[in-house]
Formats: C-alpha cells, sequence, structure tokens
C-alpha cells in the first residue's frame, strides 16, 4: 500500500517526522540504555569497524550489561567511513531505537558531522579521530574526544626524536589532503618551532592515494634527516612500502600519527623495522586496567587488543561509570557527571577537560623492532617513550561551552 | 630544477610502464570482446593476492609472477564461459552488469579468502635498495618492474604482430564476421584473448605487489587509471594504451613539481582535454 497519497497524509507525515527527535527515548524510558556503536565496517577503515564492536561489547559484558538495574544494548551500525552515511546511521538509531549514547566515528570526518547531530537532538557523543576541531572550533557540550590532541601526539613523538636522534634537524612533511592531515601539518610547524628542528618542505597528498612514488622521489631530493609522515590509515601503509623500496636508510621515518597497533600487521617486518610511531594505545601499556582488559579481550578474540578496541571499551566503561556517578541515565545529569570525572583508564588516570570536552591522557611512542626481536607475530614494536603535554590554552579555538 | 624535473622522468616512465602493462590487457579485452571488462581491478587484486600466496610459500618470486598470470588467465576464461557468454545475447548492458557482479564476488572472496587486513611483500634481496643515478635515486624494484613490463609489452606486440594466432586476433578484432566465415574459430579466439587479457591484469598486480601490497579493494584504485589510459590511448588501439600508460605516469610524476595535492586528478583532466579535443583518444580511429 502506497504511502502519503493525500495531502493530509503528507502534511502528517512531515508532522511525525519531524517530532520524533522530541520523543526519542521511549526504549531508554521504558528502563533499558541503548548505545549505539556507529564505526565502520565497510569502506575504507573497514579494518577498524569489528574492532570497535569488539572493544565496546566486552567493556559491556564486564560491567554485566546493565548498569543500576537498567538493561543496556548494543547497537552496531555501519558508517561506511562517510560522513553523509554516519549522520543518516546516528539519526535513525536515535529515533527508531531511543539511542542516547553512541561511540563513534572513528573518522575524524564523520565523527565531526555525527557531532552536529549530537548537539541537535542532545546526544553524547564519545568520539575518537586526529582533527582538533572535536575540541577546538567546532566543540560541543555533547562530544567527547577520547584519542590525544593532535599537539600532544606531535610534542611526544618529536620530543623522543630529539632525544634519540640530536644530530637530526631536518623534517620533511607528506601530508594527508584533509582535515587530520592539516591539523598535523599544524602541529608540525608549531612544534618544530619549539623543539628547534627546520621544517625543508612538505607535499599534500590525496586522501586514497595508491601512488608515492613521484612523492618520495621529491622529498628524498631535499636530503632530510627526518620524513615525518602526516598521513594515516591505508594510506600510510601504502607510503611505508613504497618508500622501504628506495633503500633509504639515512632517513629516519617518523609518524606522529600515522599507523596504530591495528595496522602495523599490514607491513612487512623489514619494512615496519626502525618505524617511530606515536600511538593512542599500545596492548604492553603497564597500568592496571589496561591488564585487565588485555588479559579479558585475549581471552574472549584470542587476539591483543589495538587503538579500535580500546578506545571504544574505555569509552563504553567511562560512560557506564558516569552513569553510576551522576545515579541517572539521562544525559545531561551523565554528562555533568562525565566532566568532573577522574577515571582509572586503560591508559592510567584520565580525566576530561571541561572547558573542551578533550579526555586529559597520555600518548605513547614505540620504535618498531626487526624480525629478529619479535617475541610472537604481534610483537611489533616496543614503548619508548610517553609525553602528555597538553595543547596550548591560547592555541584553542574552543569557544565557551554551551549550557545543557 | 632541472635535475627535479629529470628524476619525476624517471620515476615516471617507471610507473608508467605498471600503468601500460595493466591498461594492455583491459584494451585487448575491450578489443576482443567490444565490453569494457569492469572485472579487470578485480583480476588485478587476483593476481597480487596469488602472487603473494605463492611466493611467501618459499617460491621464487617470479614463480609467483608466473602463478599471477596463470591463475587470473583461467579467472578470465571461467568469466568469459559463466558470466560473459551466458548473457551475450541479451546485449551489452547485460554483460557490463554481469562483470561488475563478478568483479564484486572476487573482492569478496578475496575477503573471505584472505582476510580483511592487507598483506605486504618485499622483493627479493636483490631487488631491494635504489640505483643512485646522480641527479637522483631510482627503486632497483621500480627499475625491473618498468623493465619487465616492457619486456612482456614486446612479448604481447610480438605474438600479436609476428604468430598466426596474432592475426587471427587482430583479423577477429576488426572483422569478426569475416573471420568466422574463413572457418576460424571465433568463439575460441575469444577466449583465448580473455585469458590474455585477464593474464595481464593478474601478473600486474603481482607485479605491484611490494609497491601497494595486497587488498581486496586494490582493483578500484587501478581500474580508475586503466580506465583513463585506454580512453586517452584511444579505444581501439592495442599500443594507444601503452604510450598512454607512459604519458599518464610522466604527467602525475611531473605534477608533483608543481602542486603535488593535483598530481593524481590532474590525470582526469588531461582525459576531459583530450575527449573534448580528440574524441576518439590520441591513437584511435573515429
Amino acid at each position: 500500500m502506497p504511502f502519503a497519497q493525500t495531502r493530509r497524509d503528507i502534511l502528517l507525515s512531515a508532522v511525525a517526522f519531524a517530532a520524533a527527535p522530541a520523543f526519542p527515548a521511549w526504549g531508554q524510558k521504558a528502563g533499558g540504555v541503548t548505545m549505539g556503536v556507529i564505526t565502520p565496517t565497510t569502506g575504507t577503515f573497514a579494518y577498524a569497524g569489528d574492532l570497535v564492536a569488539r572493544g565496546a561489547s566486552l567493556a559491556l559484558e564486564m560491567h554485566g550489561s546493565s548498569v543500576m538495574g537498567n538493561a543496556v544494548r548494543l547497537l552496531v551500525r555501519d558508517d561506511e567511513g562517510k560522513p553523509a552515511s554516519g549522520v543518516r546511521r546516528v539519526q535513525e538509531a536515535a529515533i527508531s531505537d531511543g539511542m542516547r549514547y553512541f561511540i563513534g566515528a572513528y573518522s575524524s570526518a564523520v565523527g565531526l558531522a555525527e557531532s552536529e547531530v549530537a548537539q541537535r537532538e542532545k546526544l553524547l557523543q564519545f568520539a575518537a579521530g586526529g582533527s582538533e576541531d572535536f575540541t577546538g572550533a567546532r566543540c560541543g557540550r555533547y562530544t567527547f574526544q577520547w584519542s590525544a590532541h593532535p599537539y600532544t601526539a606531535m610534542r611526544a613523538t618529536l620530543e623522543h626524536v630529539k632525544k634519540t636522534f640530536p644530530k637530526k634537524k631536518t623534517i620533511y612533511t607528506l601530508t594527508a589532503d584533509y582535515v587530520f592531515g592539516h591539523a598535523l601539518l599544524k602541529y608540525t610547524k608549531i612544534v618544530a618551532a619549539e623543539l628547534g628542528f627546520e621544517l625543508v618542505g612538505n607535499d599534500n597528498h590525496p586522501s586514497g592515494e595508491r601512488q608515492y612514488t613521484q612523492y618520495l622521489t621529491k622529498a628524498i631530493a631535499a636530503k632530510p634527516d627526518i620524513l615525518l609522515m602526516n598521513t594515516a590509515g591505508a594510506d600510510a601503509v601504502t607510503a611505508i612500502r613504497q618508500f622501504a623500496n628506495f633503500g633509504t636508510e639515512n632517513i629516519a621515518v617518523v609518524g606522529p600519527w600515522t599507523l596504530e597497533v591495528d595496522q602495523l600487521a599490514e607491513l612487512a617486518p623489514e619494512m615496519r623495522s626502525g618505524l617511530i610511531l606515536g600511538q593512542n594505545y599500545y596492548p604492553d601499556i603497564d597500568t592496571p586496567a589496561n591488564k585487565e582488559f588485555v588479559g579479558a579481550y585475549t581471552k574472549k578474540f584470542s587476539a591483543l587488543p589495538g587503538y579500535s578496541s580500546a578506545y571504544a571499551y574505555d569509552a563504553v566503561r567511562a560512560i557506564l561509570m558516569a552513569m553510576e556517578k551522576a545515579n541517572s541515565i539521562e544525559v545531561s545529569s551523565v554528562i555533568g557527571a562525565l566532566e568532573q570525572m577522574s577515571w582509572e583508564g586503560v591508559l592510567g588516570r584520565m580525566s576530561i577537560d571541561q572547558k573542551t570536552h578533550q579526555v586529559i591522557r597520555p600518548y605513547f611512542v614505540v620504535r618498531c623492532k626487526p624480525a629478529s626481536d619479535m617475541r610472537h607475530p604481534a610483537d611489533f614494536a616496543e614503548l619508548v617513550a610517553r609525553g602528555e603535554k597538553p595543547q596550548p590554552s591560547e592555541l584553542n579555538e574552543c569557544k565557551q561551552m554551551p549550557a545543557l | 630544477m632541472l635535475w627535479l624535473i629529470s628524476a619525476q622522468l624517471v620515476n615516471g616512465i617507471a610507473i608508467g610502464m605498471i600503468y601500460a602493462l595493466m591498461s594492455l590487457g583491459l584494451s585487448i579485452i575491450k578489443g576482443l570482446l567490444n565490453i569494457p571488462n569492469f572485472a579487470h581491478g578485480a583480476l588485478y587484486a587476483l593476481g597480487a593476492y596469488v602472487c603473494y600466496s605463492v611466493s611467501s610459500v618459499g617460491m621464487p618470486f617470479a614463480v609467483g609472477l608466473l602463478a599471477a598470470f596463470l591463475a587470473t588467465g583461467l579467472a578470465g576464461l571461467a568469466l568469459d564461459r559463466l558470466a560473459i557468454r551466458p548473457v551475450g545475447e541479451n546485449g551489452y548492458l547485460p554483460q557490463l552488469i554481469t562483470l561488475f557482479g563478478a568483479a564484486l564476488i572476487i573482492e569478496q572472496l578475496l575477503l573471505i579468502g584472505w582476510g580483511t587486513v592487507g598483506l605486504s611483500y618485499s622483493p627479493p634481496l636483490i631487488l631491494r635498495g635504489a640505483f643512485d643515478l646522480g641527479f637522483t635515486v631510482l627503486p632497483k624494484y621500480i627499475a625491473f618492474a618498468s623493465i619487465f613490463s616492457a619486456l612482456v609489452i614486446s612479448a604481447v606486440w610480438l605474438l600479436i604482430e609476428r604468430t598466426k594466432f596474432g592475426a587471427y586476433v587482430r583479423a577477429g578484432i576488426e572483422r569478426p564476421d569475416t573471420t568466422q566465415a574463413l572457418g576460424i574459430d571465433v568463439d575460441l579466439l575469444l577466449s583465448g584473448g580473455m585469458m590474455l587479457g585477464a593474464g595481464l591484469a593478474g601478473l600486474a598486480g603481482g607485479l605491484a605487489l611490494p609497491l601497494v601490497g595486497a587488498t581486496s579493494t586494490m582493483g578500484g584504485d587501478m581500474l580508475g587509471i586503466a580506465f583513463v589510459v585506454l580512453v586517452i590511448g584511444g579505444l581501439g588501439s592495442l599500443y594507444g594504451s601503452v604510450a598512454a600508460g607512459v604519458a599518464v605516469g610522466v604527467v602525475q610524476s611531473l605534477m608533483t613539481i608543481a602542486a603535488p595535492a593535483a598530481s593524481t586528478a590532474i590525470i582526469y583532466a588531461v582525459m576531459i582535454g583530450i575527449l573534448l579535443f580528440r574524441p576518439q583518444g590520441l591513437f584511435g580511429e573515429r
């Protein structure tokens, strides 16, 4: 039977659609909590989607799948790594399933688009991604950022490089030409000036580029001491593969936010050996909460966790703890509790910057091992440094957070 | 500046030869069957995976390349018999859609067989490192890949231009009805051409393995470039795709000097420009 055949039907449909957000939490009010995991299970970041869902489901399972007597239901939706799809999935889940909390997205571009919906529909979003806009120009009361700020990442990574290679002074950057890469390049310039590095060149490459030898030929011609990869994901994997073919051992390859542990398996050991990489998470982090997490994860999934799983695990855990602290499952109360909260997370003692909603957390640096030093197939690297210097407040563009 | 231009020229020619190899297979299939093979990218990916699997169990890389050629050649034959022929009588569009579907099926099979994590393979020891040309460094593997591509393209040229099989193929491309009337089994010819074209896609995938790795979606990335090369070279020209492949590699590489972020976009701009002023492509005929 066709819908909305008459003008009256059309008007009624429009009214119902417009009014739906005003009656969002039927499922929630019935005594349950629906928590969304809006994550890419297809597309460029497909490798991360299932891992994010694993982390979220484990956190929930370890919490007894309930909070204060309310059953918690996990809703996994595919954002395809595309902003438009992410926005649709969030809206559908909020309207149809009463979702008031969600973990997402893995990609900055998707997460920032979803953040607009979160502010409008008053949904609590715990995001990941490398864009500074989450806690900067596009900050919002309903969005929290679990991943480190790009300044923190860049500072931790280059501080280690300066300490380990005091004679290396010149940097050539290869930058992904979108919001994530631009943020990293901005902070490369700032941190390089702070630490006394000289930038001798930069090339922006389009997202999804699969041919890097022309950029690498140009970079090598500039004879830098360091090739800094301000790019990530499959782009970074391909660029590093092709750089390995040049056999240029006197140029150190450094990735401040380039490859998380989830993707290191994509490179052959001889390609990744010696890489210096910043990490949001690494399974060797020595904290009680992380040991518990790694133990439970390994037992359940027969694999070590990476950044994607750790982010979702810790974010879900923090939301559940905030609900208990607030003694409420209402979003506004939970946000108030989160803003005041400090918890033992997988990375150590963690808290939230009330002014920006950036999680205050350390960032880690690893050096990839040669095959001969690997104790098991997933023993990719050793932790060599950590840093937690936050973004200088004068650089932050988040105006006053709006009232709830 | 001159040395930087020279360096990018060397890189562009080397990369362009790999593009040319990929596009030559596409051009053969287009010429013989008169359809753009939308599954060509998936065959390229299949070739990379086969080459990886054979090489990573200790077989020489050359055996991996041969296996990639043979396996994708057989996959091409299967496509011809199971996907293209059964819908052939219904016209052009069903063939296109069937090939598109076949590409999706191959990609999913790659995911099921090899997983979602991309695979890397380092070239043999003798091909690691780079040649110092004074004004630039050229990775040994890229030099090898471009020379190897040139040899394969030459061998295909000899096969098509200097053998009886090649004469039949050319006849089949230009006058299929007359060729059939002369008692030549055009069906068999088409299957042979499909196997050759598909095999070249797989060989290109194997050759690209140390440069781009193996992922199930890698075919889509390369297919776009291969079609650009095909259009620039001219849809009716087997060898136009070779010249166009090298030209695309060079333009892409040189563009990095002036506007790096546009180095991929420029090849599409060039294609649009050529379509506007010479719709049949550089070497095609009206």
